[in-house]
């Protein structure tokens, strides 16, 4: 009878210390955290005309403006910070000017960067909707694209795009041609700097590059010249996906915090999901779907730390503002 | 005598009609909730020869395929385009008109 008690509590213990590895691991513990943030705003139905969206799949915004991917309506709508439509450019198609499934939308020194799924090319635009260059084509070669999902600028104007379909992250420089990727052409990985179907990318002020690896169910860090840092999601960021805290399934969007703050759109779990740029976990906030599918495909953050969200399955645009202790 | 000849020629338009029809497939794929997996499955069936369409329906999990007539879309050539977007095959089933969505198993 004593050796069935010693026995079950050393599995209790052995339980208790596995689960707290992982919960360590996988960041759900974390003595910082925050509460989560709250909805200040939210627009759009489903349709074609302004205001409305057929799939929603990115956003970016200015001081004054958010600008939206409307991705099967194969055009960029722009609001005020009230959610009030003011203008609309591109249509469906692959001519310049036209859009093919418009995705994570960026805004650089006055420029929007908009990578197109079906076009494979990254797209300029100024930000009053004029195209000003095209950059990429299909394939798989070096500065070529199958399926572009997100882009990041540098100061100097060089590229690093998300290359869905080939699992790689890609260096332009502003004109296109190539200077290095990360990963392997074409083939999965669930290892440091490898990819899964990565979907999108940010550019810290520091030169780090955060890489949200989609279906690795993670993200990657690396720094200015290209080496690997850490990675975070779920336990030892090997690809395992879930709902709990820091873990994610399918990281659809990512962007950075005006003090470097990194929040990841988490899909499958309907949530945006805030870091440190260590990656330890800060909190988390999203609507559950009311539509089928899934809500939160794409976040950006503002100057002023409200972070604006596209929710895909119900073709909504949502502002969060942080709950002040 | 010209009602004869009348319904008879209205018979062979019918049916000349009814065979140059598009053909429509309903395929059953899992995990097209993400418009990252549902805009690559239907960029790599768009690229079949002879699809006039391709529709998702993530709520079903269903992909609605429309093929010239006479182009051929077998199962096999289905699961092929759908592996190569990176998804596996659930069901095939070829449908009539435009309410087949239905008969996936």
């Amino acid at each position: 009878m004593r050796n069935v008690g010693k026995w079950l509590a050393y599995s209790t213990l052995g339980l208790v210390a596995a689960l707290t590895l992982l919960g360590c691991a996988g960041g759900a513990i974390n003595w910082n955290q925050e509460p989560p943030y709250s909805l200040n705003l939210a627009w759009g139905e489903k349709g074609s005309g302004p205001g409305q969206f057929d799939d929603p799949t990115g956003i970016a915004v200015t001081d004054t403006e958010v600008f939206v991917s409307d991705a099967r309506n194969g055009r960029i709508q722009v609001f005020d910070h009230q959610g009030h439509f003011k203008r609309e450019f591109g249509t469906p198609g692959d001519g310049i000017g036209e859009l093919g499934r418009p995705m994570n939308l960026t805004i650089h020194d006055d420029k929007l960067y908009v990578p197109e799924y079906m076009n494979d090319r990254i797209q300029v635009f100024s930000l009053a909707g004029e195209p000003l260059s095209a950059i990429g084509s299909p394939g798989k070669g070096p500065g070529q694209f199958n399926a572009p999902g997100g882009v990041a600028v540098a100061d100097n104007g060089d590229l690093f795009v998300v290359d869905f379909y080939n699992h790689r992250v890609q260096h332009l420089k502003a004109d296109g041609s190539f200077v290095k990727q990360w990963g392997t052409t074409g083939k999965t990985g669930r290892g440091a700097g490898e990819f899964t179907y990565p979907t999108d990318v940010a550019l810290g002020k520091d030169g780090t590059l955060y890489v949200a690896d989609g279906y690795g169910n993670r993200v990657q860090a690396f720094d200015t010249t290209g080496d690997f840092l850490r990675k975070w999601g779920g336990p030892f960021a090997i690809g395992l996906y879930g709902p709990f805290k820091g873990w994610f399934t399918t990281t659809t969007s990512i962007a950075l915090g005006p003090n470097g703050e990194v929040f990841v759109a988490d899909f499958y779990n309907d949530r945006i999901q805030k870091f440190t740029a260590r990656g330890d976990y800060l909190t988390a906030f999203g609507t559950p779907p009311e539509n089928p599918g899934h809500t939160a495909m794409a976040v950006d953050v503002g100057r002023d730390g409200a972070v604006w969200s596209v929710n895909f399955a119900d073709n909504r645009v949502e502002k969060w503002k942080a709950i002040n202790p | 005598m010209f009602k004869k000849w009348f319904l008879m020629l209205a018979a062979l338009v019918f049916s000349v009609a009814a065979l140059a029809a598009d053909k429509h497939y309903v395929l059953g794929v899992d995990g097209l909730a993400c418009p990252f997996c549902a805009y690559g499955i239907e960029k790599r069936l768009n690229k079949v020869d002879g699809v006039t369409g391709v529709e998702v329906d993530v709520g079903k999990s269903t992909v609605r395929v429309t093929l010239q007539e006479g182009k051929p879309f077998s199962e096999e050539r289905a699961r092929q385009a759908v592996e190569e977007a990176g998804f596996t095959l659930r069901s095939y089933s070829e449908v009539e008109g435009e309410t087949g969505g239905s008969d996936v198993q």
